[in-house]
């Protein structure tokens, strides 16, 4: 196929799937920061999934240094629980982890679930049958937060208010981390670093129905939680990231043209100030307001040109990038073709 | 003069498929009331036979309009549609629509009833004289509010036509014609539609031609434009503007702006030491010396971007080398 052929072939449809009853489930619990012991959270969890009434697994994905958590496991593996472990490199992101983890799922629909308890094991019923239903193509977890201690609360106020300024898709709890969705999704989003944390959002903007479901708040949640000063400073450049991604990946110009723009109009204005004061016959070589103006100017400048060569990547990329993605096609007499490739 | 190439388009060259002559692409956004309207105003201006397809392309509408067209497409066989998954953007759905298109011909238009379908044989016929690769309507008697609509247009139009250097007359009127070589040439992304002639011009060298069409006051639904586009075309006309000047030389660009950084610090340098020449005793200005060491930083650095930027077009270079380039051989 020449590259002419592959960009003029578009992205197959996928209409959502109707309830089927073979659905299976896949519990992907990835295994981080902070793990509850692992044997208890699947207790907890295992009865709510069996309760579903459907085929499931639980895959406990774990660094090297986490190799040591899973011995309690081997237990309910000897007693027949369907668990299975995998381990991934020592420096794989939870984004891998969860990419790793999905590519050897067995089921139809995933689930991931935090080492740690967030919601209530009821809670997980409920999102799974929104997506086998077929209303939403991924159903994610925002806990119910009466019982909580009040500075989470402020925190994750804080936080979403924040986020909601820069992407509003008016998520109230994106780092429950309790999503529900069909098996193909992770493959079609592009997952790295610490976006896993915004997965409800690169699938919104990747034409996905995201919906946000209030479940119970698990009660081992609501103790009160301080971080490093470091891991605040990382959820804000996270912040910045996923903004710049969901509303500017395809214009990168006019995100940093804007940006130039600002800094340098506001260094022009000062040094055409000065210019003018020079001409009527003032000295400006002792004026640091002239130091303030060409550092302004130099900063638009280089914002500018960095914007430039992102748009020349995007626009030499456009053609291998997918830009869409279809629903549904009708009256397609490719659709035999498409299906096969 | 050459004879339009059956199996020019990807899609033309399976075997035993009939392959429409003329594809016609309307991105729809909330429009559920013009669905209608819009296919039998087609229906009646072409012929009767199955030699043109109308692509309808859902921009993610929030009303009917999806409804609409599935009904559209059970009654007419040649009525086609593509669905997208959220709102894209017009340009996207243009591109959606350009991705399943099966004609050699593909025309755009509006599917708020203000273009006239009566005029798209006029197109195709103009198109088919083989002198051009796109030919553009323009809209010969505007009928939109003056202030809102008519006069940022204006203004958008010289400032395209100034920016761009391709003469075209109304950038803003949708319906156009188009070679399919063209537009497998030319991908559109983020709100580029409006520049496709200036795309198309500047990247693949087409030849393009402007003809009047008619023009139809709104009588059904919302219009999707504000005022507020004003800043964004202004935007995409700056990005327009340096990605066509420089997309396959960003030295030239990025280089001559670190030329003109290191001239400048040159002189604030000059101003910081000539002093001493006179007064051996005067220590330099810290401004002036503060001054010229920024704008030697903004030349390194103005440098180093055009070298990154020359890696990233070097890169895509092998794989479009020769495809963006619309060329065709003639008989003297």
């Amino acid at each position: 196929m020449t590259p002419a052929e592959m960009r003029a072939r578009p992205t197959p449809s996928e209409p959502a799937a109707p309830p089927r009853a073979a659905d299976s489930l896949t519990v992907i619990v990835t295994v981080s920061e902070r793990p509850m012991p692992l044997d208890e959270l699947y207790r907890q969890f295992a009865p709510a999934v069996a309760s579903l009434g459907m085929p499931y697994e639980f895959i406990y994905v774990v660094s090297p240094w986490g190799r040591g958590l899973t011995v309690p496991l081997r237990a309910l593996i000897a007693e027949g629980a369907p668990i299975r472990l995998l381990e991934v490199g020592p420096r794989a992101t939870e984004s891998g982890m969860l990419i790793a983890g999905a590519a050897r799922a067995t089921g139809d629909i995933l689930l991931t679930l935090p080492p740690y308890y967030r919601v209530r094991p009821e809670a997980l019923g409920t999102l799974v049958e929104r997506v086998r239903s077929g209303a939403v193509d991924m159903a994610t977890g925002c806990r119910s937060r009466s019982g909580d201690a009040w500075l989470n609360r402020v925190q994750n106020k804080a936080f979403h208010a924040l986020l909601n300024l820069g992407v509003k898709d008016g998520f109230r709890d994106i780092a429950s981390g309790v999503r529900v969705f069909r098996c193909q999704l992770p493959g079609e989003i592009a997952l790295y670093g610490d976006f896993f944390r915004f997965l409800p959002i690169l699938a919104r903007s990747e034409g996905y129905r995201v919906e946000e479901v209030v479940v119970p708040q698990h009660e081992a949640d609501q103790g009160r939680r301080v971080y490093a000063p470091g891991v605040y400073y990382r959820r804000l450049l996270d912040l910045l990231g996923v903004y710049f991604l969901a509303r500017f990946t395809q214009k990168p110009l006019r995100f940093f043209g804007m940006v130039g723009s600002a800094f340098g109009g506001v260094g022009a204005i000062i040094l055409f100030i000065l210019f003018v004061q020079r001409i009527m016959g003032e000295g400006i070589s002792d004026r640091p307001l002239l130091l303030l103006g060409v550092l302004l100017f130099v900063l638009g400048v280089q914002a500018i040109a960095i914007g430039l060569v992102g748009e020349i990547i995007v626009h030499f990329g456009a053609g291998n990038r997918r830009l869409y993605r279809v629903r549904e096609i009708d009256n397609d007499p490719l659709e035999g073709d498409r299906s096969s490739t | 003069m050459e004879t339009p190439q059956p199996g020019s388009g990807s899609h033309g060259k399976r075997d035993g498929q009939k392959v429409s002559r003329l594809s016609i692409v309307v991105p729809l956004l909330n429009e559920d009331g013009n669905v209608p309207l819009l296919v039998g105003a087609v229906r009646d201006a072409l012929p009767q036979d199955d030699s043109w397809e109308l692509i309808l392309v859902d921009d993610g509408s929030t009303d009917a309009t999806p409804a609409e067209i599935r009904r559209a497409v059970e009654q007419d066989p040649r009525i086609r549609s593509v669905m997208l998954a959220r709102n894209y953007g017009q340009s996207t759905a243009m591109q959606a629509g350009f991705d399943v298109a099966a004609g050699d011909i593909v025309v755009t238009m509006d599917g708020d009833m203000q273009n006239d379908p009566r005029d798209i044989p006029l197109l195709v016929a103009t198109l088919e004289e083989g002198e051009y690769d796109l030919v553009a309507g323009y809209r010969m008697d505007r009928k939109d509010a003056l202030l809102s609509r008519r006069a940022p247009s204006w203004v958008a139009n010289r400032l395209i036509r100034f920016a761009t250097g391709v003469p075209v007359r109304d950038n803003g009127c949708s319906l156009k014609a188009y070679r399919r070589d063209l537009l497998e040439r030319v991908r559109l992304y983020s709100d580029m539609h409006r520049f496709i002639p200036a795309l198309a011009a500047g990247t693949t060298g087409a030849r393009i031609t402007e003809i009047p069409v008619r023009h139809h006051p709104r009588r059904l639904g919302q219009s999707k434009y504000g005022i507020t586009r004003v800043v964004k075309v202004l935007a995409d006309l700056m990005t327009i503007k340096l990605l066509r000047s420089f997309r396959l030389r960003p030295m030239l660009a990025l280089g001559g702006g670190a030329l003109a950084a290191l001239a400048i610090g040159a002189c604030f340098a000059i101003l910081a030491v000539v002093p001493m020449l006179t007064d051996p005793t005067y220590s330099p200005s810290v401004v002036f010396t503060g001054s010229a060491l920024m704008w030697l930083a903004l030349s390194v650095f103005l440098l180093m971007t055009g070298l990154i930027a020359e890696f990233v077009v070097q890169d895509y270079q092998t794989e479009v080398r020769g495809h963006t380039v619309l060329a065709r051989e003639y008989v003297p």
